[in-house]
């Protein structure tokens, strides 16, 4: 070993500078900002009438100012910030005019997330974000910006794989298949994107005094859409499926190129992004299940993804397209399925399960393809009901709403009311049936499942020693028909996870199953002839 | 033979004291409902009987809930705290059991609202990691809701766990 991973692992801990290369990397990124400045001087000058060389001349002055200051701001900040690593603690000192000095212990070191935008990659750089991971975002992070791609990768491995024990569950668990590119699309972002990208555009374009271009831009679409609906409508329709089909193309390429997902000891690794590379970890220990989600739209083109349900993960960071909890991109459920078993371990066989007797016989083998399909238990008939019934209920009351509107008020179009009620009816049927048909709720070795939605469809596998709590809850209309939805509350994810529309005793057998000793003190077994 | 599984209700009742605070909550927040519906039939119409008779329903409703729902809520209201956990039951329609296990158990607070000391109560948080866990038992005298805060305090620091 030499350089930079020799003085890691020795034992003589040297305060250690940040990587010169990021006054370059500055340097370069504050191009864009001297261009802008640029091009404002240029209309400035040539309004107040000056001379083309003068122009030039403030120009490049300009130029000059702006990149100086930027990169005598990063070197002075290179100048102050020193980090060292001894045996017990990460330490870093930086501040220009007030000093600072973090450190953390270095078992307390949870993750150590590796970033690098194209500038930063050009000049193989990378910034290191190291976290305690308690709780997300009250400053146990300590960011090490400026690190060489080399420093970084090895700093991550000393302070993350110094615990390491070999295990034979390691290696790659899921890469990039570009076929996944098809289900990009597939979202609601693909027909909505375009028109709010425009919309960004317009924002943009006036300050720069374009506003009157853009400004008649959008009144001459206006003049062109109500002189020629039947040309216009359909060709702006087909564009911004085409544009939004496309931004979701790119979006994804940039976000999951080079997707890479693999099991490290304890741990959970994903790489991803084709221009800014991120590399994020995740300690086993604070998984608490996973989740396979399907929007609607996904669902029928039959993908799926994989999120986390982990305890202390913040919201989505600045600059970032993933929410933090997403471990896959759109993917085949099958293989979504199949990730998530592998992540939560529900693989493992379940000798002497203690699933209730009243489970279905198909259940000698709960774990299996538990989150993909089949095993799960069915609800009761009267879920399935409830949610007919909701959807006509809908329906009537739209119904009376526009029986009320067409009498009372005197438009001449009323009658194109009542197709509020019949899309709602349709609507509103169409959600019921594959809102009872997601229903579902199994009890796995060492998971709980649940799966139910109707726009998105989301099967959890919650840890069942994850499990925090019960809530019980049983509104006026589920009693009549005897169901329960039964909430497992836990410190992870969204803090409770429902099964929703159970049958009353199935329900409360299942919550008592799940984890031993809590719930049974409370329940009352009624021996009863069946009718 | 088939099981049929319930819960049954937690032991303790609120406190009986509960039933008034409730009701004095209740009529703060009918009483001017009910007397802004008056006067503004009285100021703003032109005061036709339908309406006033509409009106009169619609103010002794108003009262009626506020007198009626305290009982409702009283007779639905219990808690119960056992070595392993704290257990309560609430909701007049939708009835909502809670189970908060000691070991998970991270905060316990007391409360004692304006009101509620006028009539010697206090109320008990409990709150796991989750953040839908929080168990609120309403309504307890306070001397026996600032034993029980004590009690369950003592419970989960002698519970092992780092209840997550």
């Amino acid at each position: 070993m030499n350089g930079p991973a020799a003085r890691l692992t020795q034992d003589v801990s040297v305060w250690m500078p940040l990587s010169r290369r990021r006054l370059w990397a500055d340097g370069v990124k504050s191009v864009p900002v001297a261009v802008g400045a640029v091009i404002a001087l240029v209309r400035v000058l040539t309004g107040l009438d000056w001379p083309a060389g003068a122009v030039v001349a403030a120009c490049a002055g300009a130029t000059v100012l702006v990149v100086a200051a930027v990169v005598g701001y990063t070197a002075a900040k290179l100048r102050t910030t020193r980090w060292r690593l001894t045996p017990e603690r990460l330490e870093l000192r930086s501040g220009i005019t007030v000093r600072q000095h973090r450190s953390i212990p270095r078992e307390r070191v949870r993750s150590v997330d590796l970033r690098a935008d194209p500038v930063l990659r050009v000049f193989r750089l990378a910034v290191a974000k190291v976290g305690t991971g308690e709780h997300a975002g009250d400053g146990t992070e300590l960011v090490l910006d400026g690190l060489t791609r080399h420093e970084a990768e090895t700093l991550r491995r000393t302070l993350l794989l110094q615990d390491a024990e070999p295990a034979g569950r390691d290696g790659t668990l899921a890469e990039l298949r570009w076929s996944w590119i098809r289900y990009a699309p597939l979202s609601v972002w693909t027909f909505t994107g375009t028109a709010l990208a425009l919309a960004g555009l317009y924002k943009v374009l006036s300050p720069l005094g374009l506003k009157g271009f853009a400004g008649r831009m959008v009144t001459d679409l206006w003049d062109w859409v109500t002189t020629q609906p039947l040309v216009a409508v359909p060709l702006l329709v087909v564009v911004n499926i085409v544009v939004g089909t496309l931004g979701a193309g790119l979006l994804f390429a940039e976000s999951w190129g080079r997707y890479r997902l693999e099991r490290e000891p304890g741990r959970l690794r994903l790489r991803r992004g084709l221009l800014t590379t991120r590399s994020l970890t995740l300690e086993e220990r604070r998984l608490r299940g996973v989740e396979v989600s399907e929007p609607l739209l996904l669902r029928l083109a039959g993908g799926a993804r994989v999120k986390t349900i982990a305890t202390g993960l913040g919201k989505a960071a600045e600059h970032e397209t993933e929410d933090v909890a997403a471990l896959t991109p759109p993917l085949p459920r099958a293989l979504a399925g199949r990730l998530a078993a592998d992540i939560a371990g529900t693989h493992s066989p379940a000798p002497g399960d203690s699933t209730p007797g009243d489970s279905a016989p198909g259940d000698s083998n709960p774990a299996g393809s538990m989150l993909g399909e089949s095993v799960l238990l069915t609800h009761p008939a009267a879920a399935r009901r409830r949610r007919f019934v909701r959807a006509v209920v809908t329906a009537a009351v739209l119904a009376a709403g526009a029986g009320t509107a067409t009498w009372l008020l005197p438009w001449p179009w009323r009658a194109w009311v009542w197709l509020a009620p019949a899309l709602a009816l349709v609507a509103g049927l169409r959600l019921a049936v594959s809102s009872a048909r997601s229903l579902g709720h199994a009890l796995g070795e060492r998971h709980l499942i649940s799966r139910s939605g109707a726009l998105v469809r989301r099967t959890i596998a919650l840890d069942r020693r994850g499990i925090s709590g019960w809530t019980v809850t049983e509104s006026y209309f589920q009693r009549r028909s005897g169901l329960l939805t039964v909430s497992a509350t836990t410190a992870a994810g969204k803090g409770h996870y429902d099964v929703v529309d159970v049958g009353h005793g199935e329900g409360l057998e299942l919550a008592a199953h799940a984890v031993p000793g809590l719930l049974e003190p409370f329940l009352v077994r009624q021996k009863q002839r069946a009718a | 033979m088939r099981a049929t599984t319930t819960l049954r209700p937690p032991r303790h009742q609120a406190d009986p004291r509960a039933v008034a605070w409730w009701t004095v909550q209740w009529l703060i927040l009918m009483v001017p409902v009910a007397a802004a519906a008056v006067a503004a039939y009285w100021t703003l119409t032109e005061r036709p009987v339908w309406l006033g008779a509409v009106v009169v329903v619609f103010a002794v409703g108003c009262l009626a809930v506020a007198l009626v729902a305290p009982r409702a809520s009283y007779r639905v209201e219990r808690w119960e705290v056992t070595d392993q956990a704290v257990y309560t039951r609430k909701g007049i329609l939708t009835h909502t059991w809670q189970v908060a296990p000691m070991s998970r158990i991270q905060r316990v607070d007391t409360a004692r609202g304006p009101v509620q000391r006028l009539f010697g109560l206090a109320a008990v948080t409990v709150t796991t990691a989750s953040s839908a866990g929080a168990v609120k038992i309403e309504a307890l005298d306070h001397e026996v809701a600032a034993e029980l805060a004590e009690r369950l305090i003592a419970i989960t620091h002698a519970t092992p766990g780092d209840a997550t």
